[in-house]
């Protein structure tokens, strides 16, 4: 995974060198008529088109592989990745790890059930109905 | 060295009781808020699905998009959200597995009083709790319905429990450890009451990055009646109607957001563009050239247009 990562961007790289190439040669080439998008605008100083785009990719790839990694099923993996908005798929690249995932209630160690059992008392936390 | 450890566990009993009441502040509910809400409310008509050992997330979700009138199940929603590797679902796949529905997931302003005033506008909020501590967190997605303001309860349909109360100051210590994260769900082409123009502005635009700009479309119209003097509402109206062929609308909200905020350059720009697409090579110069001269990402290509013509 590692090296399909390391080719892709090479890959990636090149191919956007290329395509900015004839504009390089020929500076009077006319420019791109497209319109700025609300997504890079809402997005704001953030770097150029082109380094963006390659962050994209990268870490598109980077969340798909660690969804897998993390048990979900491959036929479902295209389809959540692709659900992503880019500004989320950076923030699951960046730190899916420390992400934290909701869960619910779920058993405890003994000496963590005391403190938490106190705490429920003193109405900080609710862990354990039970005590109202 | 007695001595010691009796200073020692006295600072230790000071520092919890300290940690305690630092975390046992009471929850801010303005009294303009107090005043203007209903006693009591509860979307009783929300349904209620409990979760099966983590599947907290599928089932918060298959609540409030099965309330919206959305086909799904908490089976179908399980393999979209579930993570079974962290044994639970984290928050970005949330907000997209709701827009993969083809609703809006908007983030809701952290507070208590907006909490409230998004339950008596009618829309349930799922909210992320640590039910535990910090330090041994149990993270956990529940779907506020409801609250009695004079026993001081919000209403909850969470894990097992139907119809959990919770007091106001319990849930909101439990809600702080998460930031207060919370949101609400919508269709497209309607916009909950109380949500800010900035979260609206960026979960339509994360919307619009998958379904579309057409798709989109309904929904920056909203945004932009309710914010008539948002210039980036303006402006990503005059995208989704340029990508729907409406030339003269798109140009006119691009008009309209260099009015409002005249330093926003990629409106000058997009206007301008435009303006060249049209022919029209004067108007387009004197955008170019309020473009040009305003510092950020867009001068650089504002200049070179302006050099071609």
């Amino acid at each position: 995974m590692k090296t399909l990562r390391a080719y892709l961007s090479t890959l990636l790289i090149a191919a956007l060198v290329i395509t900015s190439l004839p504009v390089a040669a020929a500076p009077i080439a006319p420019q791109s008529m497209d319109l700025v998008t609300t997504q890079s605008a809402l997005a704001g100083d953030r770097a150029g088109a082109d380094r963006e785009r390659i962050n994209n990719v990268l870490a598109r790839a980077d969340v798909q592989e660690q969804l897998l990694k993390q048990g979900v099923d491959l036929n479902e993996v295209e389809a959540r990745v692709a659900a992503l908005s880019d500004a989320e798929a950076q923030q699951m690249a960046d730190q899916l790890e420390q992400l934290p995932a909701g869960a619910g209630v779920i058993g405890v160690l003994f000496a963590v059930f005391v403190i938490l059992l106190i705490t429920d008392i003193l109405g900080l936390t609710d862990v354990y109905p039970f005590t109202r | 060295m007695q001595r010691l450890f009796k200073n020692a566990r006295f600072a230790g009993v000071l520092l919890l009781a300290l940690l305690l009441s630092a975390c046992a502040r009471s929850p801010v509910l303005l009294e303009t808020t107090k005043a203007s809400l209903t006693p009591q409310t509860e979307l009783s008509q929300v349904p209620f699905y409990a979760q099966t050992e983590y599947q907290c997330g599928p089932a918060t979700l298959a609540m409030v998009l099965n309330h919206q009138g959305v086909d799904t199940s908490v089976e179908q929603l399980i393999p979209q959200v579930f993570l079974p590797g962290r044994d639970g679902s984290v928050q970005p796949e949330m907000l997209a597995t709701v827009r993969r529905y083809k609703q809006l997931a908007i983030p809701i302003r952290g507070t208590m009083d907006a909490l409230l005033s998004h339950l008596e506008a009618g829309d349930p909020v799922v909210v992320m709790q640590n039910l535990a501590l910090p330090a041994f967190p149990m993270w956990h997605y529940a779907v506020a319905i409801g609250f009695d303001l004079p026993n001081e309860t919000l209403i909850l349909r969470s894990g097992e429990i139907e119809r959990h109360t919770m007091s106001f100051s319990r849930f909101d210590a439990t809600w702080a450890r998460t930031g207060r994260w919370g949101f609400v769900v919508s269709e497209p082409g309607t916009l909950p009451d109380g949500v800010t123009a900035r979260n609206a502005l960026e979960a339509i635009s994360a919307y619009e990055e998958i379904h579309g700009p057409q798709a989109a479309l309904s929904s920056w119209q909203i945004l932009v009646e309710r914010h008539p003097s948002n210039a980036m509402a303006q402006f990503a109206l005059g995208n989704a109607l340029y990508a729907e062929g409406e030339a003269d609308g798109a140009k006119q909200a691009f008009k309209q957001a260099t009015v409002l905020e005249p330093s926003m350059g990629a409106a000058w720009l997009n206007l301008a563009i435009m303006q060249l697409q049209q022919q029209n090579s004067d108007e387009a110069r004197e955008a170019l050239i309020q473009a040009a001269a305003l510092e950020g990402e867009w001068q650089l290509r504002a200049q070179q247009l302006l050099d071609e013509i």
